[in-house]
């Protein structure tokens, strides 16, 4: 009977594993708010053009609206918090530039990069970018993507 | 254990689970059996199957229950190992129906871009311009090295 107990148990949560949600406050940000907004750009590749990239998901919003970089920024902060990893640079109190490994989901990778470039010291522009990643790319393999 | 007043042995019982199953029982027989299947303590595939199919578990004597043949654990095994696979297998679906599906596709102004080549290079557009910031990251990084260099000449 025990054996049944801790095959039941077992499955029941690896169905509940299944079913967690990645749960990022920057998941917010992206219900479609932008889409329609002026000033801003929304990027969604998933399935097999994210693959060519090694990723599962890139998802990324940069906006002008100042208001919302704030609110951004903000949650991108929150979720630093709970990064694994991470690479930072404050401006001005502000955060300029930031790159955050995240627990994994699903056993995927994620990273969120952060960039303000109205606080850059080479021509600074007014637009603040979030990308989210996710897939099975190390964070070097990432790296290197930006890079290309 | 108290035998049925009409059945006195095993192979008697399991001809008359066989001949229930076919329908072609007699209501008396019919009763005859249940008690049997409830107090008797003979056990075989056909028994424990009928017991199982007519619900005598909860019925059985604790010194029964103890003698529980293999036939009936392995059948118990069997079922739980049934509703762990629709277990794992519903996880699996939810999971997969979590998975991302195929899509390429951008907003830019309140305009749809679904060329996939566009979007691809707004992408590396991104990309271009988190490398820029991670370059002036290093360049403040070797810039701070260059100074402390100077200051310990």
């Amino acid at each position: 009977m025990k054996r049944i107990t801790i095959i039941i148990l077992a499955c029941l949560l690896t169905s509940i594993a299944a079913m967690a949600q990645n749960g990022l406050n920057i998941n917010r940000l992206f219900d479609g708010r932008y889409k329609k907004a002026a000033g801003a750009t929304e990027i969604i590749v998933t399935g097999s053009q994210a693959h060519e990239i090694g990723l599962t998901v890139y998802h990324s919003v940069s906006v002008t609206d100042k208001t919302q970089a704030e609110i951004i920024e903000n949650l991108v902060v929150k979720d630093g918090a709970q990064a694994i990893d991470k690479e930072v640079e404050y401006r001005n109190g502000q955060l300029y530039y930031g790159f955050y490994t995240m627990p994994k989901s699903k056993r995927s990778n994620r990273y969120i990069f952060f960039l303000n470039q109205n606080l850059a010291r080479k021509s600074p522009k007014n637009v603040v970018t979030l990308i989210y990643m996710e897939g099975s790319a190390s964070a070097d393999k990432i790296k290197k993507l930006i890079r290309k | 254990m108290k035998k049925s007043q009409y059945i006195s042995s095993q192979a008697e019982l399991e001809a008359l689970i066989e001949r229930y199953f076919e329908g072609i029982t007699s209501l008396e027989q019919e009763d005859a059996m249940r008690q049997c299947l409830a107090h008797c303590p003979w056990s075989s595939e056909a028994i424990d199957d009928a017991r199982m199919v007519m619900g005598y578990f909860a019925a059985h004597s604790k010194q029964h229950r103890r003698s529980v043949s293999s036939g009936m654990r392995q059948g118990i095994i069997g079922i739980a190992a049934s509703i762990a696979v629709i277990l794992a297998v519903g996880g699996y679906v939810l999971w997969h129906q979590s998975q991302p599906g195929d899509m390429c596709i951008a907003y830019v102004n309140g305009t749809v871009v679904k060329d996939n080549d566009k979007v691809m290079a707004l992408v590396a557009n991104d990309m271009s311009k988190m490398d820029d910031a991670t370059d002036a990251m290093t360049n403040q990084l070797s810039s701070l090295g260059e100074a402390l260099e100077l200051d310990n000449e």
